[in-house]
């Protein structure tokens, strides 16, 4: 649909004897609706362009000749459509079912989508009851299409809106709708089973059963299933799902069209990951270690033990011998409770969460400068910004749907796209962003913080500067400006191989936006001077002043569902709930009077140093809810020897993980799929997640735990239910009162701001200003581990679905990178560094640049043994998803 | 490859769209004039010249009946299905040449001298029912005519009855 224009022009229009008043540009079918009248149609989507092929939709307009495809009329002033009330339009639509029906079987009995199926409405609507067609109906062979994904091409009514969404949307371009006429067939490529990105949009948007989930197959009838809208639990999207259940059972997982801030699109791990919750491999008692075995016990057993090694440690070694680790994954009610348990009961600031790893970064450089810790954007602003700046997002793996958004903004909207990504432009089976980019700026996955530096310098050079804040702080300009002069562009082109003109040409671009977004991603956030690289954008955003500028700011993306969530609730030690620093006394005082128990003025700490003090002996105990350091962290991180140093080890989690193979208790917790509460996307929209299935075994939400414990602490945290602790945190922080469909963004703040422009920027300026120490030697290759878009974390290795379209790590490389080092496909080849050597499968992708290789963090148990980790010291963000590696073919393989 | 073999005539063909998909067909045509069909890895060569993707090139290939997504034999008899000549009987065309090589649409001869093809209008409609085989039409056939035909093309690999077809002579002097 095109997008109506955003002037108030309205057109006033009759529908079946209905006024209806809708913007200048709605489409006839759509003003329709507006007004309750649904015209029934099989190729209109309200997402897709118009095609105008199924001829379902017809309407009669006065005035105009012939009847007219109502999805493809713009409603036009004093226009008179009629829908039902024409006799003619409701024969036509009569004659059109006919010829579907003339070849699509009458199998609704064992068709998934019976029950659901516009054709069946429309076939009932219309009482298409006989036939002129005497004729055989047309069959196409049954073929194998992909593992996910089930076609059956018979029921098909050729409407190509999974083509059509296949490419619009997802651009993708995954199906082709072969052969002509009555006998087009959606396929993949020749014989080949389809390769894609998996969406399920297909599957969504097929308005008959042709296109199918092979997981829910022959499973379920529609009106068997129950409906619960929660929030997606893998990435930072934070995208509406609707579990659909049968019998406390995990059917499928649809989203609707127009909901959520997805807008009913989904990813391959949202669509078809949802068999986690139900693995049989769940915890289902909690488990005590007795010598080398586990043992299962009850609750309470359980509970006291905790409770009691809990206390002791506290008596002999003091609290801050005791540490706290949480999940991004988790509810904010969880966490929230968690570090008020940490805080409150057991009397420490030592906690820290999953947003450690990299999210911090972000969240601190935006406080920093503009003094809010969310974004200032929304996902709306990227879809109608005019500039967009991408850096190290690598959005279509890392932030699926907010992909979705750059899309929409650069290929419908007409936005430029600059792209500062590891990434070459290069068609594959899944989408590339950079493919869009009218200034992509490819460097390697280390040259990041030198392109940044290199558009900062086209910017300066250009003068494409904020006069007026240049007038107020002069210094702040005149010390950037010098910083980048020192810095040549020989330099520059040396470590990243691009030209001063393509920086010219990208800081002119960035420079005419009025309304720009940049995105920040992983390859930024959690490589070594992340945080730096993160706060020199912000500077980009300053010196040419957008930042302030409404629907222009700094967006860097969440990797878990709550990241965002774990930070304002708490979850990392020195900050309070609500974004709030632990060192302000005020603060502290106002908090502990709401809880009615003392905060503790220790230092908190962040994971590295946690992993620090256990090694040196002085943490003694460590509580772990749905982390698993073991696996997460590189062996280089010392978190082996941590663990074994620590007197008590207790891990909170769904499955056995490495990490609480090695704890002394293990505690089932259950799944988001069995609990209510709230978690926090990236763009910081507080969305509620509702229970779908009954909690597996004796599982208990993370919350309930907590509570449990600390009545065993005699320093009762009791709550009723989820809610209770929603409205705690409600009337505590005055900012997450905006559960709702559409939380305005944060606004800059100028205080925050003046501050950061007259003395703070001086703080770091020097580190941040100058170029990294390019030491490479030159047959080494640059490893990073990423995100795979069909995985996240270690978590969804256990979803049938996700496995079946990746199960195994490969370390991929550019083929002619490959060819040049005398490797094929399939290869094996040994990795190595000073760290160790690894033996791995060969993939070739011609998206990887050349000097780089790709190996999926999913997949990491070996690999992880060849990164070095490194610590920011501004924000204690370890770093270990880059490596200089040699890699050799293995003789034989 | 493909298109290093021929890189001179593919740039020739991109340099005459100022939109790089509209090249595709003029690819395809190359494609099958090389090898006699559009093989998967042409169809991905041309797909990656293209900036499209496979599948996008493949459906491409499927909408026409003029391209070939197996080998064919030596000649390719391309009957035309088409209205006008359907009312003159052209499905008689096909049922005399499946009796006589004993194939049906769709299969080569065990020689691999002849590939049955059934197709869309080929714009001789005054004069069907008709066939094109190679690059020549066939018109007003008949039992005889095409029994004619069949055995020339086996023996002399030629046939004088052929009526075409009619190009226009290109700027080069070379017809396309």
């Amino acid at each position: 649909m095109p997008t109506p224009s955003t002037t108030t022009e309205t057109v006033t229009l009759t529908i079946d004897g209905q006024t209806a008043t809708v913007p200048k540009g709605t489409l006839v079918i759509e003003a329709a609706r507006q007004v309750g009248v649904m015209v029934p149609h099989f190729c209109y989507h309200p997402k897709l362009t118009p095609d105008a092929n199924c001829r379902m939709c017809l309407v009669e307009i006065e005035k105009m000749p012939r009847l007219q495809t109502s999805c493809s009329t713009q409603a036009t002033e004093g226009m008179v459509v009629k829908s039902s009330s024409s006799v003619q339009a409701q024969e036509a639509r009569k004659m059109v079912l006919d010829f579907i029906l003339a070849n699509h079987p009458l199998d609704c009995p064992v068709c998934d989508q019976g029950g659901r199926c516009d054709l069946q409405d429309f076939s009932h609507e219309y009482t298409a009851t006989s036939s002129r067609f005497q004729e055989l109906k047309r069959v196409f062979p049954k073929e194998y299409f992909s593992p996910l994904i089930e076609t059956q091409m018979n029921r098909c009514v050729q409407c190509m809106r999974c083509v059509r969404y296949c490419d619009q949307i997802m651009d993708v371009k995954a199906l082709a709708p072969t052969g002509r006429g009555t006998l087009t067939e959606i396929k993949a490529f020749g014989a080949h089973e389809l390769d894609c990105e998996f969406c399920g949009g297909c599957v969504q948007i097929c308005p008959v059963g042709a296109i199918t989930s092979r997981l829910s197959m022959y499973e379920f009838r529609p009106w068997m299933l129950k409906r619960t809208d929660s929030v997606c639990g893998y990435c930072g999207d934070g995208c509406q799902i609707t579990f659909q259940t049968k019998d406390n059972a995990l059917i499928e997982i649809n989203s609707t069209q127009g909901s959520g801030r997805n807008n009913g699109d989904l990813c391959a791990r949202g669509y078809f990951g949802y068999h986690v919750s139900e693995h049989p491999d769940r915890l289902t008692l909690p488990l005590i270690r007795k010598g080398d075995e586990f043992q299962s016990v009850q609750w309470e057993e359980a509970l006291e033990l905790v409770g009691q090694q809990l206390l002791d440690v506290k008596a002999k070694y003091g609290a801050d011998a005791i540490g706290g680790l949480i999940s991004g994954r988790c509810t904010n009610e969880d966490i929230y409770v968690f570090q008020k348990f940490m805080r409150g009961v057991v009397g420490t600031n030592r906690i820290d969460s999953s947003a450690r790893y990299g999210h911090l970064n972000g969240v601190h450089a935006l406080q920093r400068v503009q003094g809010t810790h969310r974004w200032s954007v929304s996902f709306e602003d990227i879809e109608s910004a005019d500039t967009l700046l991408l850096v190290g997002t690598n959005i279509t793996e890392t932030n699926p749907i907010t992909g979705l958004k750059v899309k929409e903004a650069v290929k419908r909207r007409g936005a430029k796209l600059i792209t500062i990504e590891a990434l070459n432009p290069a068609i594959g089976s899944i989408s590339n962003i950079v493919n869009l980019a009218q200034q992509h700026l490819g460097v390697k996955p280390t040259g990041f913080s030198t392109a940044i530096l290199g558009l900062l310098k086209a910017v300066v050079e250009q003068s494409i500067l904020d006069a007026e804040l240049q007038g107020k702080a002069p210094a702040y300009f005149n010390a950037i400006s010098a910083r980048l002069q020192a810095l040549s562009w020989d330099a520059i082109f040396a470590q990243t191989g691009l030209a001063s003109d393509l920086f010219t040409e990208a800081a002119q671009v960035f420079g005419q936006g009025k309304k720009v977004v940049v995105l920040v991603g992983p390859g930024v956030l959690r490589s070594e001077g992340g945080f730096g690289m993160t706060m020199n954008l912000m500077d980009l955003l300053l010196i040419t002043g957008k930042l302030t500028n409404p629907g222009c700011g700094l967006a860097p993306l969440a990797e878990e569902n709550n990241d965002q969530g774990a930070f304002e609730m708490g979850g990392t030690g020195a900050v309070l709930p609500g974004g709030t620093s632990l060192g302000d006394p005020a603060v502290r005082e106002n908090l502990s009077k709401a809880w009615g128990r003392p905060i503790p003025d220790t230092p908190g700490s962040s994971l590295p140093q946690l992993i620090e003090d256990a090694q040196q002996g002085k943490l003694k105990a460590l509580f772990v809810v749905g982390e698993n350091p073991l696996a997460s962290l590189p062996p280089s991180s010392g978190i082996h020897s941590a663990l074994e140093k620590l007197d008590f080890l207790v891990c909170q989690e769904l499955f056995l993980t490495e990490t609480a193979q090695k704890a002394h208790v293990v505690l089932p917790a259950c799944s988001y799929a069995e609990k209510d509460g709230t978690f926090t996307n990236t763009e910081g929209h507080i969305q509620s997640v509702r229970t779908a299935i009954d909690m597996v075994g004796e599982s208990r939400p993370d919350w309930e735990i907590f509570s449990a414990l600390s009545v065993m602490m005699n320093n009762p945290m009791e709550y009723g239910d989820v809610k209770e602790i929603g409205k705690e945190i409600r009337n505590l922080l005055p900012g997450t009162r905006t559960l709702g469909p559409a939380p305005l963004p944060a606004q800059p703040d100028s205080s925050a701001i003046a501050r950061y422009v007259t003395t703070d920027y001086q703080r770091d300026i020097a580190p941040r200003y100058q170029l990294p120490v390019n030491d490479a030697a030159t047959d080494e290759i640059t490893l990073q581990v990423s995100q795979s878009l069909f995985h996240s974390g270690k978590f969804s290795r256990k979803a049938k679905g996700l496995l079946q379209v990746e199960a195994t790590g490969k370390i991929y490389l550019h083929p002619e990178e490959a060819a040049r080092r005398g490797i094929s496909d399939g290869d094996m080849v040994k990795v190595s560094n000073s760290l160790g050597e690894v033996l791995t499968p060969v993939g070739l992708r011609e998206r990887i640049p050349q000097g780089v290789a790709t190996f999926p963090e999913h997949f990491d148990e070996e690999i992880r043994q060849l990164l070095p980790y490194k610590v920011d010291p501004e924000t204690q963000v370890p770093y270990y998803k880059l490596a200089r590696v040699h890699l050799k073919k293995v003789v034989g393989s | 490859m493909l298109l290093e073999k021929f890189k001179d005539e593919v740039e020739e063909i991109l340099s005459r769209y100022p939109v790089k998909r509209s090249a595709l067909l003029p690819l395809l045509n190359l494609a099958q004039r090389e090898e006699g069909f559009v093989s998967e890895p042409a169809m991905r060569d041309i797909a990656k010249v293209l900036e499209l993707t496979p599948p996008q090139v493949f459906e491409t290939v499927t909408f026409y009946t003029m391209f070939n997504l197996k080998p064919i034999g030596k000649f390719h008899l391309q009957v035309c299905k088409s209205l006008m000549c359907a009312l003159v009987r052209s499905d008689d065309v096909v049922t005399w040449i499946s009796k006589k090589l004993n194939i049906v649409p769709g299969q080569t001869t065990a020689d691999n001298n002849f590939t049955l093809s059934v197709v869309e209008c080929l714009g001789s409609c005054g004069t069907g029912p008709m066939m094109q085989v190679n690059d020549d039409y066939y018109e007003q056939l008949t039992e005889e005519k095409v029994v004619r035909v069949l055995d020339d093309l086996a023996r002399d690999g030629n046939c004088h009855l052929k009526s075409g077809p009619f190009m226009f002579p290109t700027t080069s002097g070379k017809s396309r």
